[in-house]
């Protein structure tokens, strides 16, 4: 059956490799070492709360977010997805402090027994800031860093590949299983299955959906793990890397840099040297 | 039993990308059985999803049994145009092969003996009758295949799309396969089947159509297809005509695109 076998599809031999790993990205800002922007993010998020108020956190957007978000050229799709990312938390948040904020004396509005103050507003735009610098500031490393290279650049600098491999399948996960949700569905609807009728028919939908989801991830858990053993994952010992992320003395320094910055800013706000 | 036509379709998955189809007309009377061929990303399984509605057309249209699919839901479409997905793994659900056999026709509202018929013919069909109560996880892969088609077949639809259904099985599993394709022609049924299975598209269908780059660039009886004159038009789209026809073409025996007809022309020779 040599002959009827060379003509079908070739076997799904190569999932799971990241085909994105080695390549130069499109802009100086994606081509940054991705531990560097990693620290980036991290000290972004970590100062925005550190700092609080209000004017900290938006300078903050404006320099670490909002600045690199230009330079790299996703500026939209920034906003787009930290608004998606922050927006059912940044309204509850904001909602709750505004009109419930213990100790509020300048009254902006009356609804029924619950009313808005002044204050409340302040500390709800306070809050915002904050939600608003961290979820920028995470988009924007995730816009800009194939997880895959994060997870070559630690393992170059000593980090066990284990961990590093669990962190990039769980980031992969996602879009593979609604990849795979897409799928499913289009096969259930081509079996009759009502995904726009009434909600009690929708909600019966869920199963023939959800069902071959899970089954198929778990079956897949199985495969990916034999594939990464017949490929020496559980090998001991040092591996050598064809191609790891460029780094610079200059990157390194700006990353100790910030840092030490931040730890500077945490010692005072804690002293109170600096309120 | 009806017809499909599609009219000037053009489809486009994000706004400035490629034409996934790129202006396709097309008729498929009734009964027919149709081969669609031709390289990885040509169009073949774009163009069979707009046939039961998964897809819309970006622009031109399609008509089943001469209404705009555009009319007519999902639910109805699903109806008259069955489609067996390329993975059975991305539908198989129950905890049965009997309940999943039987979740098709009974969206379309099938019940009882009318139901119970449906699911055993298309259980015979496929070689999988007396495994009713069998875990579809405890079938192998090339099974598992075999059941998402029963569980499509079993939905009696005027028109049957197979997307790669001879991928991963054995030369028993094709000729299933083949037997089921010949069952529903026999019964009226339109079989349309996207294949890179050159000997299995030979040899099950009468008529093959050839896309490259979301075109249709032939279209013609197996016989036309696979003849040397065509090869060019085959390897344009990386595919190879079949070995039977190769070595037909080699003996100058003409064209003999199957291994039956390549037989019957030593013999006649």
């Amino acid at each position: 059956m040599a002959g009827r076998e060379r003509l079908t599809n070739p076997p799904l031999m190569n999932r799971g490799v990241p085909k994105i790993v080695g390549r130069p990205g499109p802009t100086a800002y994606h081509r940054l070492n991705p531990l560097t922007k990693a620290t980036l993010a991290t000290i972004t998020a970590v100062a925005a709360v550190v700092l609080g108020g209000l004017v900290g956190p938006v300078v903050l957007v404006l320099v670490a977010v909002i600045g690199p978000a230009t330079v790299a050229g996703v500026l939209l799709r920034l906003i787009r997805t930290a608004l998606l990312l922050s927006l059912p938390i940044a309204i509850s948040a904001f909602l709750v402090n505004l009109f419930f904020f213990p100790g509020g004396e300048q009254v902006l509005l009356r609804i029924g027994p619950i009313t808005a103050t002044a204050e409340g507003l302040a500390f709800a735009l306070e809050i915002l800031a904050r939600i608003v610098a961290i979820s920028g500031a995470v988009t924007l490393f995730y816009l800009t860093t194939p997880p895959a290279d994060l997870v070559v650049d630690l393992e170059r600098r000593g980090v066990s590949p284990r961990i590093g491999f669990v962190a990039n399948a769980s980031v992969q996960t996602v879009p593979a299983m609604v990849e795979r949700a897409m799928q499913i569905t289009a096969a259930q609807r081509a079996r009759g299955l009502d995904t726009e009728g009434s909600l009690w028919r929708r909600v019966r939908g869920i199963v023939p959906i959800v069902g071959p989801v899970i089954l198929g991830s778990i079956a897949e858990v199985e495969e990916r793990t034999m594939a990464l053993e017949a490929r020496g994952f559980a090998r001991p010992g040092r591996r050598t890397l064809l191609w790891s992320p460029p780094d610079s003395v200059f990157q390194s320094a700006l990353r100790w840099g910030l840092l030490v910055a931040l730890l500077a800013l945490i010692v005072a706000r804690v002293t109170g040297v600096w309120a | 039993m009806i017809e499909l036509r599609a009219e000037g379709l053009i489809h486009v998955y994000r706004t400035g990308a490629v034409r996934a189809l790129d202006g396709v007309d097309l008729v498929i009377g009734a009964g027919e059985r149709v081969a669609l061929i031709g390289q990885n990303g040509s169009g073949k399984t774009t163009l069979v999803r707009h046939l039961n509605g998964l897809l819309r057309p970006t622009e031109g249209r399609v008509l089943i049994d001469g209404t705009d699919a555009r009319e007519l839901t999902v639910g109805q479409l699903a109806s008259r145009v069955g489609l067996v997905f390329q993975d059975p793994d991305r539908q198989i659900f129950a905890g049965s092969v009997r309940a999943e056999v039987e979740f098709g026709p009974r969206n379309l509202g099938r019940s009882g003996n009318d139901l119970r018929s449906a699911v055993a013919d298309a259980l015979t069909a496929t070689g999988l009758a007396g495994e009713e109560a069998t875990n579809p996880y405890d079938l192998g892969q090339s099974r598992r295949k075999l059941l998402a088609l029963a569980s499509v077949l079993a939905m009696r639809t005027p028109v049957l799309v197979l997307d790669e259904p001879t991928t991963g099985q054995d030369a028993r599993g094709i000729e299933r396969v083949q037997g089921v394709v010949e069952a529903a022609a026999g019964e009226g049924r339109t079989v349309i089947a996207i294949s890179h299975d050159m000997r299995f598209v030979a040899e099950t269908f009468e008529r093959v159509i050839v896309m490259r780059a979301g075109r249709i660039i032939l279209d013609a009886p197996p016989a036309e297809a696979f003849a040397a004159s065509s090869w060019e038009t085959l390897r344009s789209t990386y595919l190879e005509p079949t070995l039977a026809a190769e070595v037909g073409d080699r003996l100058g025996l003409g064209s003999t695109p199957t291994d039956a007809s390549l037989i019957e022309a030593l013999r006649a020779g």
